[in-house]
Formats: C-alpha cells, structure tokens, sequence
C-alpha cells in the first residue's frame, strides 16, 4: 500500500505537486496520468525518498521509505530506465542489485528470463540497448527482490503495442497475488489498457481518481438503437439527456441506467457500451487543460 | 473490530538491513565493471611499470637510483597524481551516471554510502598500492640481476609510512573534494589543483610575503605535512596543531559540508 498525505513540493516559488492525497491498494494497478510536468516523477521520488516533500508525507506500507530495512526487498522501484552507467551491461547492473540485496545470482538468471532478454542482450552494454530493452531491464531490476510494492515511473515509454500488452499481463498477474502496483504515464491509452485505477494529476494538482469505470462512466454512454428515435425519446422521457453522435447517441448517464430506460419503453437496443478511449482521451484533455488555475475535482469513490 | 479487512501488505521493519560489508563490496564492485573504470587501474599500473623500467634500465646507477626505497618513493610519487581518481570516480560516477537514483533507492540511508564508497576507495588504493610495491621490488630485482647494479634492499619504517601515509592521505583528499564538488572533472582539476598547483603558489606567495610564509603551515595541508614525511618524521606540538587545522580546512570540512548536502539534496 502506498499511501500520499497533502503532499506538496515547491522549487524557488514554483508548485511542481500541489496538495496531492492518493492511495494504492493492494490487489489493483493504479495508473497515474498526467501530461508532461504534471509532477508525476516529483512525486514518486518523494515516495522513495530521493526527494524531501515540502508539506504532507508518503508512505509506503505505512512506513517512511527510508526507515525501510533492505528496501529493494519489499518495494520495487524504476524511476527512469535510463538512469544507468551505458558501460555496464544489462546482467552486471542486475548483478550489482542483486548483490545490494542480498539475493542468490540466480535471482539475476530469473529476472532476465522474466522481462526476455536473452543472454547475448545481457552481455551487452546498456548503452546499446533500445529503450525497450532498458525499460525491461529497469523492470527485471524492480522485481528481483521480490518486493510486494511496485512503483514504475513511464515504464511503458518505449515499448510497442506487443511489449505493452506484455507488461499488461505481468503486472495483472503480480496484481493479482496481491501485489501493489503504481504506474505513472502521459498517454492516455497506455494507463486504459494496464491499470485498473487511476490519479489524473495536471499541473501538479489531482483532477480526477477512481477506478477506470467510474472514470469512463464520467466519460459518458454510448447507445445506438434499432429506431432511432425511439430511443431518444424514450430515454427523454426517462430524463436522460443525449446527444447525436455518429449513428447513435451519447451521454453522461450510466450503461445501466441507459439499458433500464430502454428496457422500460421496450426500445431495442444494437449497441449500449461505455463511451470508448476517445472519449476517455477528451476527459483527459480536458481535465489536464482545466487545471490551469480552476480545476475542480471530480473524485471518485476510491479518494 | 474485523481483522479480516484489506489484506495487509505491510512492511516488515524488522528485517535486517544491507551490512556495511556487502554495500563495500558492491561499491568495489562497481569501480571494475565498467571498461573505464577496469582501464583506469590497469593505466595507474602500467604508468607504474613504465617508471620501474625507466630506473631499472635508464637512470644512471651512480647512487641509490636502483635501491629498493628509491622504487617504492618513485611508485609512491606516481600513485599520488592518479590513485585519488579511482576515489573521485566512486563518488561523482553516481552523478554523472545518475545511477544515484538506483544506489540511493536500495539503501536510502545515504551516510552509509558515503562510508562504504570512503572503504572501497581505500581497499581498492591499498590494493594498487602493493602492487605497485610489487613493481618495485620486481625493479630492484631485474636492475640487480639484469643490469648487474649493486642494489640495496633494505627498507627504513619512515620510508614506508612515508609511501603508504601520504599517499592514503591523497586518496582522502580526492574524496572529498568529490563529494564537495560532485563532478568527475572539476574534482579531478579540482585534486591538481590541490596538490600541484596550490603547494608551488604557497611557496612562492610565502617567499615573498613574510606574513603569508608564518600563515601557509596552518591553512595549506602539503605544507603542513611536510614535519611528518621528513626530517626526523616526528611532528612537535605546534606542527601537529598545524596538520590538524590545514586537515580539517581541506578534509573534514569538504567531506562534512559534502555529506551535510548529500542528506539534504534529491537526488535525480
Ligand atoms: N529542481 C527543480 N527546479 C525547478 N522546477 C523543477 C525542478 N524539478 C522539477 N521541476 C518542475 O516540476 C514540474 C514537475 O516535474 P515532474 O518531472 O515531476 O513531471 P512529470 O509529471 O514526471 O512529467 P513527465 O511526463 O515529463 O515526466 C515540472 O514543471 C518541472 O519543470
Ligand atoms: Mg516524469
């Protein structure tokens, strides 16, 4: 569990995260997104301890990081895959962890095969490795002491569709064992397709947090029926406000509530799902271009 | 109240933390995996055995030239110029690297970074050291049987205080001067200056100035040193007092004022 307090970071007059509260529960992947210089990064070094918050507090597990025994035991953290020496190689960096904490070199052998970098790739200097080779190396380096906590900063930034999809199913997996995970990115798509929950944070103020479907009910409905106008005047009638869009309609009520007002006036319905990525992707740029100075926080259930 | 609530994942603070001893290891670990790091022992070496060859075969042997303590002063003077860069490249590789980010996450206690770098730095010269002494001895030898000069062997105590002292006293200075400056190149200019550059001015200011001359002992540390390594090697009081305040204006200061920030700053 990593649990951030009002925490607030100035430089020389200038607010990079501004009064932030979030919490990471175990069991979930929480996203967090924000355009470039949202203060995503300043944060998650505040929570490893690399950089001292001006007010508020982050802890991980209930305890400060740095009173952390052997940290690299119980949290792992990536907070920028190219942070490293280019004249070690993939293997030795994981080497040099691993000896840090204490782990069998075996650890090493494991990781590399878990992130499939091969043995040639491991033997070469990180200085020619791609990005995605860095950032799945910078993953294997999260993971060897087989913390419980994650905390990965833009660790899909590099990666291809298949690399993301990849990251997808370990995570969800190390999720699912009970695994915490927080995971920043500035693309939209990416935190949709890996996370379960998300922190919006715009010029270093929270916008927007709560699971991905309350967020993409925030986003709207997408409807579409057999008679057009049938629908909309069956949901009018229920109260429903809509508006064209495409073949169909949308709007800010809930699949559910859109399904029953159907249901009820005996509309057929061809198509009723949540608004898709693009309309999460207008929320996003919306909600990161409102922060200028008025941003008002929709928050979810999970504050 | 239930206790079957959010499955805890907490953290268990009762878990040994990382020995000092393993975070010395790594750091010395860490000054030979890399191909220039691995290449800056190899060069202090080689320039080692460079000079060896040169006062075996080449230097006249009307003297003491090709006696074992002219070697090990020899190695000695080379060391000083170069060993203090594999201290200085333990500490600023952290920064100009950024691998910072990685070393401070793992052990987030910083002073003890700090304290296994000051150890693995100090292995590692002990280290190049002997084997330097090693050169030196394979000099005397190969100038005694090779050349055929008549050589001594034997070794005085102060020689040796002489070789090993002075030059563990650069490998500090390099130390902090890099935590001081947190830079590969300014601390590398930064040691030059110290000891080549500053100890010709002083020399030259305090000929001329009368005043300076009387001040120099107290705030410059070559000068300061100076009672130690020669003469009767046995400093008096006030020379003592001397290489205390010239030792902490050059070594406990930019260590202390080095580490003070380190706690502080963040580190990205
Ligand atoms: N030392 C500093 N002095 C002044 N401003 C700083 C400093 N460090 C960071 N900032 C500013 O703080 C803001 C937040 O930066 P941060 O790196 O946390 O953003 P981010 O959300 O990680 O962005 P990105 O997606 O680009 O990585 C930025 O506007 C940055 O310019
Ligand atoms: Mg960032």
């Amino acid at each position: 569990m990593i649990q951030v307090q009002n925490l607030t970071k100035t430089y020389a007059g200038f607010t990079a995260v501004d009064d932030v509260s979030f919490t990471c529960r175990p069991g979930a992947v929480t996203g967090f997104l924000g355009p470039n210089g949202a203060g995503k990064s300043t944060t998650m070094r505040i929570i490893a301890g690399l950089t001292p918050p001006s007010k508020g507090s982050a802890t991980v597990g209930g305890v400060d990081y740095r009173d952390i025994p052997n940290p690299g035991t119980q949290v792992g953290v990536l907070l920028d895959a190219s942070a490293q020496h280019a004249g070690r190689t993939g293997r030795e960096i994981l080497t040099i962890g691993a000896r840090t904490m204490g782990l069998p070199q075996s650890r090493v052998d494991e990781m590399l095969a878990l992130v499939s970098l091969s043995d040639k790739e491991s033997r070469r200097r990180v200085r020619n490795y791609s990005l995605d080779m860095r950032q799945r190396l910078g993953i294997a380096h999260a993971l060897l002491g087989e913390p419980k906590i994650l905390m990965l900063d833009e660790p899909a930034n590099g990666l291809d569709p298949a690399g993301i999809h990849w990251m997808r199913g370990l995570l969800r997996g190390y999720a699912d064992r009970g695994g915490t995970v927080l995971l920043s990115s500035h693309l939209l798509h990416e935190v949709q397709i890996i996370a379960d929950e998300l922190i919006v944070i715009g010029n270093g103020k929270i916008v927007a947090q709560g699971t991905k479907e309350e967020l993409l009910q925030a986003a709207g409905t997408y409807v579409r029926g057999l008679e057009p106008r049938a629908l909309e005047q069956a949901l009018a009638s229920a109260g429903i406000t809509v508006t064209p869009s495409g073949e169909g309609l949308t709007t800010e009520a809930a699949p559910e509530v859109v399904g029953k007002a159907a249901a009820a006036a005996g509309v057929a319905l061809v198509e009723l799902r949540q608004a898709d990525g693009a309309g999460l992707e207008e929320m996003f740029l919306q909600l990161t271009a409102t922060t200028q100075r008025d941003a008002v926080p929709t928050e979810g259930a999970q504050a | 109240m239930s206790t079957t609530t959010a499955p805890a994942v907490s953290i268990d603070t009762d878990r040994p933390g990382i020995p000092l001893t393993r975070l010395v290891g790594v750091e010395v670990r860490k000054s030979f995996d890399t191909r220039a790091g691995r290449w800056l022992s190899i060069s202090i070496l080689g320039l080692c055995a460079v000079v060896m060859l040169v006062i075996a075969f080449l230097v006249t042997d009307s003297g003491e030239f090709q006696d074992f303590p002219f070697f090990i002063q020899a190695m000695g003077g080379t060391l000083g110029y170069f060993l203090p860069i594999i201290a200085i490249m333990l500490v600023t590789a952290e920064w100009g690297q950024r691998t910072g980010l990685v070393t401070f996450t793992l052990e987030p206690r910083r002073p003890r970074v700090v304290v296994a770098k000051l150890l693995a730095g100090l292995i590692i010269s002990i280290g190049v050291m002997l084997l330097s002494a090693a050169l030196a001895a394979v000099g005397t030898f190969l100038a005694s049987s090779v050349r055929g000069v008549d050589v001594s062997w034997s070794i005085s105590g102060h020689e040796i205080f002489n070789f090993a002292v002075s030059n563990l006293i650069g490998v500090l200075i390099g130390f902090a001067v890099a935590m001081l400056l947190m830079n590969t190149a300014a601390a590398i200019v930064g040691y030059f200056v110290y000891t080549l550059v500053l100890p010709i001015v002083v020399g030259i200011v305090g000929g001329l100035v009368e005043w300076f001359g009387d001040l120099a002992p107290w705030i410059e540390l070559n000068t300061a040193l100076v009672p130690l390594f020669t003469g009767d090697f046995d400093p008096t009081g006030e020379e003592w007092a001397r290489i205390a305040t010239a030792g902490t204006i050059w070594l406990v200061l930019p260590l202390g004022f080095g580490i003070y920030r380190l706690l502080r700053s963040e580190v990205k």
